[in-house]
């Protein structure tokens, strides 16, 4: 067990393009990072180079004491498990498990007692003389991770190990990943693509964009606590809504106008420095759907944190209910967006280019059971100004993200 | 093209680098030793005059200058190459491919035919040979007997007869088309059932079908089988050798390329000789596989590029 | 059963189905569809015929005694009285020497089946898998000499083998195999690589090195097309006639081709040990063929694909 530490890592494709552009992470022994974004933003190349799989270009990386860039694969001390498992086809669960203590030299007795143990670990004693086409996909998973364990190694490497299996299975088989890594207290470097299972996961997440590290905390300050837009729109689904604003100041307060809403920003977000450098200029405002709530429900909010919109859908999720509404202000639809949505959902891409043609957003909002609003009715809305998101447009970079800090621990 | 820039490799790149050339290590030293040095002995040698004992003598171009104008020999197995070529390879590029027509037809026990008439390709040319000179004796073999039989009264003399020899193997030939239908079938059978259906839906009727979806998509495997056919027909011999003998059967009729320069080689003793037929053939044949290539995109349509993965 | 609705099928068989056609049409097509299944069937019968027959002559004529000649007059097409079995026994071992041409020939057949396969597998697996400079260019050569006949390079091979002594024997006949063949090196190549390059990362990580993951992982994943390879090797030496022709000097050491040329152009041949000796020597092939027939046409027909 040992802790992994990138320092400047770089990586350059023949074409000069960078896959990852001077990439610093730490992850603390027995910790799990989960390193997410979306595809091609360089996270499997990160994690192949940790592996040894995929050369430097420049840079260093640490496994415990030793630097390894120069180990091969083998000779670093990890275990990964691959996206398609890459079970041996031709051997059974057991030589799968057992080859990589085979090639060590390891005692017959103590590879016995090793393969056993991750078996039963995983529940796959009655597979183990099984080969792999005769097992289910989340049979061949678990063999896939008891590979890795029984090598007992100084980290577990996973790249995107469950995005093979159905979705229930996937949710199964994420708790057991953490529970054995728990119980293994081996340090873990898990890729993803899914926010969900990033947030789910990960003691840390790392957000990367285009082999840029975005940033790198817990998942829950990731999401509370963006250093950026794309990290923003990237974590939560439904995601972050967002539109083009002007930042104004109207008596004591600070407001933002988009179309024809107004809404006054919180007492906090007001007070900080970089939020007041945008005065009079135009900003990003990004407002959480479980932000966004039903008037009816809500009586008592002020003026400045209200929404009269039209309902276009209205979705019933049981426990919350969904309301997609428009607002007159054109969608945010930059390269951060983009990149977002690129790989998973080019309808939404599509679609956003068709409000901006419009000129008008569709948000959603998360809304108590008991909201009454149907489609096509005007509603009245609440939005929690105090959690209100401002970001620069030129740049992404969150603004006032100091003063979030300490609303999030008064809370 | 890569830029030229080089790059220092990894540690690791330089282990797999040094392993892969452990792993290619055979054939490198099978191409050196094998291929290279001998074309390059080849060459020389063609310039010389040898044979085995004496000391070789260096005699510049004579040898291509003897064999284009003063080997009546060289020009009869010129000839006799030609003719067999003439007859058999678009015999057999027509026949292998209505073969493959029949037995893709998805009938009951199709695929007893398909390994009964498969059978002939695999069996050595020695073995085929040796059962048509009995087939084919013109007194007493059964062709001539069933050619009897159904009323002919004088059935060619086959190989015994010159201007019928090469007629006879080229039907000889004729008996192993299953293996070339094989691949025609393959090639058949990769033909994606959508494009017939979209045919059908057009009103292509059965012939249109053919004309239009089957023989376009099937160019790639006839290009192949052209190309194989030819070359095979370049190097004809086994069977030459059983039925005609090294000496080129009745009045030289079955003097193939091969057969001439085996011959003059191995039989004769002129090594340099025969290292001036052998890369006349060579030059020969790669014209040809080069002609056939370049008109071949005017004529032969890939679904997608096999190569475009490398 | 709705009537009205269904778009009849022209080849559906189920006759409600087929109630909006005309009955005159439906005999019509029905009796065309049976004539051309009656016409390829006996096309193929007689196709079939073609390719057998032949090979049942050969059998009658290895049955018949010395004395009746192969050749009579009116030939006869069952041995009728005689069924000499005991030709084969003496074409293997009595009057003719087959049974000794035959282990000659396995003796080379096998010992170009251990060089193709294992020269071959190393180098598919070089080119396949590991990433080396000049990688490509020397792939393109492997593909070149592909084109080349070795019978263009007889001469010049046969000399050098002359030179070192070997000639006379078996060597020049096996040697080159372990130098790997072009053809079985892109076949085996091409296999290869379409085993998921994640099995070799997953076996450098369990710590394996390059030469492991090809014996342990790459080799045992590709034994479908090194047993075509096999097969494909042994045919092609079984049926070889011009290299131990060239090569070879002593009756004793003699392959089968050899041993059949000989016999056919020889005056005085006994044509019943010869037609018998030959049915002995179409049997493994014939039998290797019907063992492997499916990876065999699968092999062929990738190759088809590649050209």
């Amino acid at each position: 067990m040992a802790e992994i530490e990138l320092i400047g890592v770089s990586k350059a494709f023949k074409d000069g393009t960078l896959a990852v552009n001077d990439l610093n992470l730490f992850i603390p022994d027995g910790k799990i990072l989960a390193l997410v974004g979306p595809s091609g933003c360089g996270k499997t190349t990160a994690l192949r180079m940790i592996a040894g799989l995929e050369d430097l270009t420049s840079g260093t990386i640490r496994i415990g004491s030793d630097v390894v860039n120069d180990l091969d694969p083998g000779a670093r001390d990890i275990a990964m498990v691959f996206q398609n498992y890459a079970l041996y086809p031709h051997m059974t669960a057991y030589q799968n498990m057992a080859l990589s203590l085979r090639i060590r030299k390891v005692p017959k007795a103590e590879m016995h007692r090793r393969v056993h143990k991750a078996a039963e670990i995983l529940r796959l004693e009655e597979l183990l003389k099984k080969r792999p086409r005769e097992m289910s996909g989340g049979q061949r998973q678990r063999v896939a991770m008891g590979r890795a364990i029984v090598r007992e190694p100084k980290a577990f490497l996973m790249d995107e190990p469950l995005s093979n299996l159905d979705a229930k299975l996937r949710v199964q088989m994420r708790s057991e990943i953490l529970r054995i890594q728990q119980e293994l207290g081996t340090t873990t470097v898990y890729v993803t693509h899914d926010q969900t299972e990033a947030m789910t996961l990960g003691d840390q997440a790392a957000v990367m964009r285009l082999g840029v590290l975005q940033q790198v905390d817990t998942p829950q300050e990731l999401y509370r606590n963006p250093a950026n837009l794309f990290v923003a729109g990237f974590m939560g689904s439904p995601g972050m809504n967002m539109v083009e604003a002007r930042l104004q100041r109207t008596d004591d307060d600070l407001v933002v106008e988009f179309g024809s809403h107004r809404l006054v920003v919180g007492e906090a977000l007001k007070a900080a420095d970089s939020v007041r450098a945008f005065v009079g200029r135009s900003v990003i405002v990004g407002i959480r759907p479980e932000h966004i709530s039903d008037a009816s429900v809500e009586t008592s909010a002020p003026q400045g944190s209200r929404l009269r919109v039209p309902i276009e859908l209205r979705e019933e999720m049981g426990s919350e209910i969904l309301l997609h509404f428009t607002v007159d202000a054109p969608p945010v639809l930059n390269e951060d967006i983009k990149e977002i949505h690129a790989d998973k959902e080019p309808d939404v891409l599509e679609a956003l280019e068709e409000q901006l043609e419009s000129r008008r957003s569709v948000f959603v909002a998360r809304v108590d059971p008991e909201s009454r609003s149907r489609v096509g009715d005007m509603a009245e809305l609440v939005v929690d100004t105090t959690r209100l998101y401002l970001f620069d447009p030129a740049t992404g970079r969150a603004l006032g993200t100091e003063a979030r800090a300490a609303v999030h621990v008064t809370n | 093209m890569t830029k030229p820039r080089r790059r220092v490799l990894g540690r690791s790149r330089k282990r797999e680098e040094r392993s892969a050339y452990l792993f290619i290590a055979p054939w490198i030293a099978g191409f050196l030793l094998f291929w290279l040095a001998p074309m390059a002995i080849s060459v020389v040698l063609s310039l010389m005059d040898w044979d085995l004992l004496s000391t070789p003598k260096w005699i510049g171009l004579q040898n291509y200058a003897e064999l284009f104008f003063n080997d009546r020999t060289f020009w009869v197995s010129v000839g006799v190459t030609l003719k067999y070529i003439v007859l058999s390879v678009p015999l057999y590029l027509v026949t292998g491919l209505l073969l493959s027509l029949l037995l893709n037809l998805k009938i009951r026990g199709i695929t007893v035919f398909r390994t009964i008439l498969f059978i002939p390709s695999i069996l050595s040319g020695v073995a085929v040979a040796v059962l048509w000179v009995a087939m084919l004796n013109p007194d007493t073999g059964a062709v001539n007997d069933v050619l009897r039989q159904i009323g002919i009264s004088s059935p060619p003399r086959w190989l015994q007869d010159p201007s019928w020899a090469v007629p006879s193997i080229v039907l000889v030939g004729l008996w192993g088309i299953g293996g070339g239908a094989i691949i025609y079938l393959s090639g058949l059978q990769n033909i994606g059932a959508q494009l017939y259906e979209a045919a059908r839906i057009d009103g292509a009727g059965a012939f249109q079908r053919f004309r239009f979806v089957t023989l376009p998509m099937l160019t790639p495997t006839l290009l192949f089988v052209l190309l194989t056919s030819l070359i095979d027909a370049f190097q004809v011999f086994d069977t030459a050798y059983v039925l005609g003998g090294s000496q080129g059967g009745v009045g030289d009729s079955l003097r193939f390329y091969l057969i001439n320069l085996y011959n003059a080689g191995f039989v004769g003793g002129r090594f340099g000789y025969a290292s001036a037929m052998a890369w006349i053939l060579v030059l020969a044949a790669a014209a040809v596989i080069l002609i056939i290539f370049r008109t071949s995109g005017r004529w032969v349509y890939y679904e997608y590029d096999p190569e475009s993965e490398r | 059963m709705s009537v009205a609705t269904a778009k009849p099928r022209p080849d559906a068989d189920g006759a409600g189905r087929n109630r909006a056609y005309p009955l005159a049409t439906l005999i019509r097509r029905r009796g065309k569809r049976a004539v051309l299944k009656g016409a390829a069937y006996v096309i193929l019968l007689a196709l079939s015929a073609f390719v057998l027959l032949p090979v049942a002559w050969m059998l009658t004529a290895a049955l018949k005694p010395d004395l009746v000649s192969v050749f009579t007059v009116t030939p006869q097409w069952l041995p009728t009285d005689h069924w000499d079995w005991v030709n084969f026994r003496r074409a293997l071992f009595d009057t003719l020497p087959f049974a000794r041409y035959t282990f000659n020939t396995l003796v080379i057949a096998g010992g170009n089946i251990l060089g193709t396969l294992i020269s071959c597998s190393l180098v598919a697996y070089g080119f396949a898998r590991l990433r080396f400079r000049g990688s490509g260019p020397l792939f393109y050569v492997l593909i070149v000499t592909m084109l080349i006949p070795w019978q263009a390079l007889m001469v010049p091979q046969f000399l050098m083998f002359f030179k070192i002594g070997w000639y006379g024997t078996i060597l020049p006949l096996i040697a080159p195999a372990f130098g790997g063949t072009a053809f079985y090196i892109f076949l085996i190549r091409q296999y290869m690589r379409t085993i998921p390059r994640e099995l070799d990362e997953a076996a450098l990580v369990d710590g394996l090195n390059r030469w492991q993951i090809f014996w342990r992982i790459v080799l045992p994943l590709s034994t479908p097309v090194l047993t075509v390879c096999a097969v494909f090797t042994f045919i092609y030496n079984w049926n070889n006639l011009l290299g131990p022709l060239i090569y070879l000097n002593n009756d004793s050491q003699f392959t089968i081709p050899i041993g059949l040329a000989n016999l056919v152009t020889r005056a005085g041949t006994p044509w019943n040990l010869l037609m018998a000796a030959n049915l002995l020597s179409i049997i493994p092939p014939v039998v290797i063929y019907f063992v492997v027939q499916r990876k065999l046409i699968g092999g062929i027909a990738s190759v088809g694909l590649k050209g």
